[in-house]
C-alpha cells in the first residue's frame, strides 16, 4: 500500500469508518465480496469502478439500508452492522444518491429542515416551531448551492440538477463527520461543481469532515482525492492517489477491457 | 373554466366562509330549542317512535331527524380526516381503521355499565359518559400501538390486507366473546336521547380535529410524516425514527376514532357486532378521502361532505342499487379521478399523495408511470 | 367418542376441506402471480359461484356435481369479459389501484347478488351424502368427494401450467413480461385466458363448497382473508403449496371448532388471521418464499 494510507496510521489515527468482509449477495448476484478497507478523519476519499462494481450497494450497506450478509462495518469505533439506519445517521454519517431522492411533496425548505441532526430529539420537541439556527443554517445552505430562490417551490418541481444540488444540501445540513456522495457532480453545471469542490475542500479543513465520492468524473476525483479506492466486482481492485490508480493495469482492463 | 374553479376554490378556501358555515351550524339547533320535545317525558320516550311526536315534526323547522343527519355527517368528516392522518399524510392506506371505532364502542359501552357479564367489576361500570368516551379512545390507541407495531412493518398493500384482515378477525373475536360484546344480542347503553347534544359535541370534535390536523400538517412532525410518506427508506436514513413516527400517527389517529366510536354508541344506544365494526365504515373512509383529495386537510372535509349528500340526497332514493352504485363508484374515482377534487382544483401544488404512494411502492418506476406532476 | 377418535375425526375433517382450500386458493394467487393483481374480490367469485350452483340445483334440478360442468364454462366466459373490459386496466399498475378497484368490483358483485336472491341463506343438496362409517370415525361423503374434485382439478393445472404451450406461456410470463413478449407471446391473450381460467377454477370452488354450508351473498369477504392468509404460507402460485397450506388451515379451523367451546362460526376468520399474522410477523416473505416484497425495511 501506498502513502496516503500510511498517513493515517502513521498518526496512529483510528479509521472513521472501517469495512472488515463485507459482504453482500442479491439472490445468486454477489455484489460486495468481503471487502476490506478503512477511511480516515479528515480524509477526502473517491470510489471509482464499471458499472455495477458495487458502489452503489457499498453506500447502501454503509447507510443500513441494506443488510450485510456477513462482514462488520466500524463507524467512530462503534460495530455498526446491525444498527438501524437513523441511528447510523445521529451519529453523524450523511449521504445523496445516485438517483435522487427528495420529498417531493414537501417544499425546499422543509426538505432542509426534516434533514437536520435529530440526534436526542424528542417527539414532542418536533411539534413546536423550528429551531432559529437550524433555519439559519438552512437558508445559508440553500443559498451557497444557489437555490435560495426556490425555497418555497415544491421539490418535485425542480430540475433534475436542482434536485441533486438539494440533495447534497440536505446530506450537509446535520453537519455530519462523514459525507457519502454519490456522483454529486453528474448534471450539474461546470460552474457550480467549482464551488461544491471549493465547500468540499473547506469543510474537510476547517472542520474535519470526512467524505467518501463514488464519481465518474475523473477531473472531480483528481482535483479532490487524497485517495482512491476502485472497485470490482465488489472487490477492491486498487487503492492509491489518483494518478497511480489511473495508470494501473488492471484499472484500465477492468475499465475498458483487454 | 379555469375562472369558475378558481372563484369556487375562493369562495370554498376563504376564512369568511368557514366561519359563516360555523355560524350557520352551530345556531341550527336552536331552532329546536325552547319547545317541547319527547325527551322532556322521560325514560319512555326511547320508546315512543318517532312518528308519535309528530307535533314535533309538524311544528319544528329542524327536527331530531335533521340534528342526527348532520351528526352523522359530522361523525363521517372526522372519521375520514382521522383516517388521512395515517393513510393520506404517511401513506400507510389502513383498510382496517373501522376497527378502532368498534373497539372504543365496546369499551365506552361497556364502561358505561352495558356489559352483560355477571362478573364484570363494578370499578367499571357506571362511568359517565365523558370518561367512559376518553376512555374508549385509549383502549383504541392502545390496540393501535400492539397491532401497529406488527402491521406497520409491512409495505404498501400488505399493510392495507393485513388492517382488513384485522378489522375483519376483531369483529369476529368480539363476537365470540359474549361476556364483552352480548354476542348476538349486542350491548344497550343508558338511553339518553338528546340529539341536540350529539349535534354540538360532533360538531366541536369536527372542528378541533380539522384545526388539529392543519396545525400538525404545519409542525415538523407533520412534515415528517409526509417524508415517510415520499421516501420513507431516504427518511430513515436522514435521521428520522420512521417507527416511532407511524406510531405515534397511527396511535393519535386510533385514539380520536376510538372516542368518536364511544361518542356514537351512546348516541345509538345499541351496539353489536356487526355495526360497530362495519366494514364498510372504512371503505368509506378511504373513499371519501380520496374523492376529496388524498393527504390534504381539506380533502377528507370535501370529500365527505360530497358523499355524504350524494348518498342521502340522491341515491336514498334508489336505496336498493346504492351499495351497487357505491361500488362502481369506488372503481370509477380510482380509474379516473385518483387525484380527488382538491387535485383537480390545483394540480400541481395539490399536495394530494395518491400518485406519490403509489410511486413509492416502485422506487424504480416503470416505464408506463410516467411523470403527472 | 373418547378423544382419540374426536382428535382423529377433527384431523380427517381438517385434511378433507383443505382440497377445497388449496382449489380456492389457486384462484386467487395464480392471478396474483401472474398479472400481479390481488383480487380483493375473490371470495365473491366464490360466492357467484356458489350461486350459480344453487340456482341449476334449486330452479332447475341439477345435482350440483352435474352443474360444475356448467359453471366452469360460464365462469370461465365472465371471467373472460371482465378481465377484457376492467382488470386489464389495472394489470401493470400499482397494487393500490387493484385493491381499490377489486374491492369496489365485489361489493358490486355482492350488492347484485342480494338484489337478485335475498340475503337469505341458501344451500345446495347433493346426492353424494352420507357417511362411511368405521367405528366411531366417520368420513362424510360429500367431503370426500369434494377432496377429490379439487384434487382433480390441482392435478390438471398442474399438468397445463408445465406440459402445454399454453402453460408455458403463462409461466413465461410470470417471470418476465418484457422478455415473453419478445419470444412473441401476446402478453394480453395469456392475461386474459389466466384470469378466466383463474375464475372458472374459483368458480368451481363455489360449486364445491355450496353443499357444504350456507351461502349468502356477503359470505365472500372471509373467503378472500383465507385465501391471502393461505398463499401466504404456500406462495403465488404454488400448487403443492396451496394443498399444504389449505390443509394447515383447514386443520386449525377444525381444532379450534371442536376443542374451543363457544368459538362458534367465525372461526374460520380468526383461524386465517391469526395464522396471517403468524406467517407475517415471523417470515414476511411468507413460506416458501411466497409473498414479494413484504419485507421490513432495514
Amino acid at each position: 500500500m501506498t502513502a496516503p494510507l500510511e498517513k493515517g496510521k502513521e498518526n496512529n489515527m483510528e479509521p472513521l469508518l472501517a469495512g472488515i468482509g463485507v459482504t453482500k449477495n442479491f439472490g445468486g448476484l454477489t455484489a460486495l465480496n468481503k471487502l476490506d478497507f478503512a477511511i480516515y478523519p479528515g480524509e477526502i476519499v473517491g470510489l471509482i469502478g464499471p458499472n455495477g462494481s458495487g458502489k452503489t450497494t457499498l453506500f447502501d450497506c454503509l447507510t443500513r439500508v441494506q443488510g450485510l450478509d456477513s462482514g462488520r462495518v466500524i463507524f467512530k469505533g462503534v460495530d455498526v452492522t446491525k444498527k438501524k439506519p437513523y441511528q447510523v445517521a445521529h451519529m453523524g454519517l450523511a449521504r445523496t444518491f445516485q438517483v435522487f431522492r427528495v420529498y417531493r411533496k414537501l417544499s425546499v425548505f422543509e426538505n432542509m429542515l426534516l434533514s437536520r441532526q435529530w440526534r436526542g430529539e424528542t417527539l414532542l420537541r418536533q411539534l413546536k416551531p423550528s429551531h432559529p439556527d437550524t433555519e439559519e443554517r438552512a437558508n445559508e445552505l440553500l443559498e451557497f448551492l444557489t437555490l435560495d430562490h426556490l425555497t418555497h417551490e415544491l421539490a418535485g418541481n425542480l430540475s433534475g440538477g436542482q434536485q441533486r444540488l438539494l440533495e447534497i444540501g440536505m446530506a450537509l445540513m446535520p453537519e455530519p463527520d462523514l459525507v457519502l456522495l454519490d456522483e454529486a457532480a453528474s448534471g450539474v453545471n461546470p460552474v457550480l461543481i467549482e464551488t461544491i469542490t471549493d465547500r468540499i475542500r473547506q469543510l474537510s479543513e476547517k472542520e474535519g469532515t470526512t467524505f467518501l465520492l463514488i464519481e465518474h468524473n475523473m477531473g472531480f476525483i483528481g482535483d479532490l482525492c487524497s485517495r482512491v479506492f476502485v472497485l470490482n466486482f465488489g472487490q477492491k481492485l486498487a487503492e492509491g492517489t489518483s494518478e497511480e490508480v489511473m495508470q494501473n493495469e488492471d484499472v484500465i482492463e477492468a475499465y475498458f477491457g483487454s | 373554466m379555469d375562472r369558475i374553479i378558481a372563484i369556487i376554490q375562493g369562495i370554498v378556501f376563504s376564512r369568511r366562509t368557514h366561519i359563516i358555515l360555523l355560524v350557520i351550524l352551530v345556531l341550527m339547533p336552536l331552532l329546536h330549542f325552547g319547545r317541547e320535545s319527547c325527551k322532556d317525558e322521560g325514560q319512555l320516550a326511547a320508546m315512543i317512535p318517532e312518528a308519535s311526536c309528530s307535533y314535533l315534526i309538524d311544528e319544528k323547522p329542524v327536527t331530531n331527524a335533521t340534528l342526527l343527519t348532520f351528526t352523522q355527517m359530522f361523525i363521517l368528516i372526522i372519521l375520514a380526516s382521522n383516517w388521512n392522518l395515517t393513510g393520506g399524510f404517511t401513506g400507510y392506506i389502513d383498510f382496517g381503521h373501522a376497527v378502532f371505532f368498534g373497539i372504543g364502542a365496546f369499551a365506552t359501552a361497556n364502561l358505561m355499565g352495558a356489559s352483560r357479564w355477571e362478573e364484570w367489576p363494578a370499578l367499571l361500570s357506571d362511568w359517565s359518559f365523558w370518561p367512559a368516551m376518553a376512555a374508549g379512545g385509549l383502549v383504541a390507541a392502545l390496540f393501535a400501538l400492539m397491532i401497529g407495531s406488527a402491521t406497520l412493518r409491512l409495505k404498501g398493500p400488505y399493510f392495507s390486507i393485513a388492517m382488513l384482515g384485522t378489522l375483519v378477525a376483531v369483529r369476529e373475536i368480539v363476537r365470540v366473546s359474549k361476556n364483552f360484546s352480548g354476542g348476538g344480542l349486542g350491548l344497550n347503553l343508558p338511553i339518553y336521547l338528546n340529539r341536540p347534544m350529539f349535534y354540538y359535541l360532533s360538531l366541536t370534535i369536527m372542528v378541533l380535529i380539522i384545526g388539529f390536523i392543519s396545525w400538525l400538517r404545519k409542525t415538523e412532525f407533520g412534515a415528517s410524516l409526509v417524508a415517510i410518506r415520499e421516501d420513507e427508506v431516504g427518511a430513515e436514513m436522514r435521521g428520522i425514527n420512521t417507527t416511532l413516527h407511524k406510531i405515534a400517527a397511527f396511535g393519535t389517529a386510533a385514539f380520536i376514532t376510538g372516542s368518536v366510536g364511544g361518542m356514537w354508541a351512546y348516541q345509538n344506544t345499541f351496539i353489536d357486532a356487526d355495526i360497530a365494526f362495519q366494514q364498510t365504515r372504512t371503505i368509506d373512509m378511504v373513499m371519501m378521502s380520496m374523492l376529496g383529495g388524498l393527504g390534504t386537510v381539506a380533502g377528507p372535509v370535501l370529500g365527505s361532505t360530497v358523499m355524504f349528500w350524494l348518498r342521502d340526497v340522491v341515491w336514498s332514493n334508489f336505496l336498493l342499487y346504492h351499495q351497487i352504485f357505491e361500488g362502481i363508484l369506488l372503481i370509477i374515482i380510482v380509474l379516473f379521478v385518483p387525484e380527488g377534487i382538491m387535485g383537480m382544483f390545483d394540480r400541481e401544488n395539490s399536495g394530494t399523495s395518491l400518485n406519490q404512494i403509489i410511486k413509492g411502492w416502485f422506487p424504480k418506476s416503470s416505464p408506463d408511470e410516467e411523470d403527472s406532476q | 367418542m373418547d378423544f382419540s377418535e374426536l382428535l382423529i375425526q377433527t384431523l380427517i375433517n381438517g385434511i378433507l376441506i383443505g382440497g377445497l382450500y388449496a382449489v380456492m386458493v389457486l384462484g386467487f394467487s395464480v392471478i396474483w402471480g401472474v398479472m400481479g393483481v390481488i383480487n380483493l374480490s375473490h371470495g365473491d367469485f366464490l360466492m357467484v359461484g356458489a350461486y350459480l350452483t344453487w340456482v341449476l340445483n334449486k330452479q332447475y334440478g341439477f345435482e350440483p356435481f352435474v352443474a360444475l360442468f356448467l359453471v366452469m364454462p360460464a365462469m370461465f366466459l365472465f371471467g373472460y369479459l371482465l378481465q377484457r373490459l376492467l382488470i386489464n386496466r389495472i394489470i401493470e399498475r400499482p397494487p393500490l389501484i387493484a385493491l381499490l378497484v377489486t374491492y369496489g368490483l365485489g361489493i358490486s358483485m355482492a350488492s347484485t347478488v342480494k338484489l337478485m336472491y335475498t340475503a337469505n341463506p341458501r344451500i345446495t343438496t347433493t346426492q353424494f351424502s352420507g357417511y362411511l362409517e368405521f367405528g366411531n370415525v366417520v368420513l362424510p361423503v360429500t367431503k370426500s368427494l369434494v377432496l377429490v374434485a379439487a384434487l382433480v382439478m390441482m392435478v390438471g393445472l398442474f399438468v397445463f401450467l408445465k406440459y402445454t404451450r399454453f402453460g408455458k406461456s403463462i409461466r413465461a410470463a410470470a417471470q418476465n413480461k418484457e422478455a415473453a413478449r419478445m419470444v412473441g407471446i401476446e402478453i394480453d391473450r395469456v392475461y386474459a385466458i389466466t384470469f378466466a381460467i383463474c375464475i372458472a377454477l374459483t368458480g368451481a370452488a363455489g360449486m364445491l363448497l355450496s353443499p357444504l354450508g350456507s351461502i349468502s351473498p356477503f359470505m365472500g369477504g372471509a373467503w378472500t382473508l383465507k385465501a391471502f392468509a393461505i398463499t401466504a404460507m404456500s406462495g403465488l402460485g404454488n400448487i403443492p403449496g396451496a394443498l399444504f397450506g389449505g390443509m394447515v388451515l383447514g386443520l386449525v379451523e377444525n381444532l379450534l371448532a371442536t376443542f374451543v367451546p363457544g368459538v362458534g362460526a367465525g372461526v374460520g376468520i380468526i383461524s386465517s388471521f391469526v395464522l396471517l399474522v403468524l406467517v407475517l410477523v415471523t417470515r414476511p416473505q411468507g413460506l416458501f418464499g411466497g409473498l414479494r416484497a413484504a419485507q421490513e425495511i432495514r
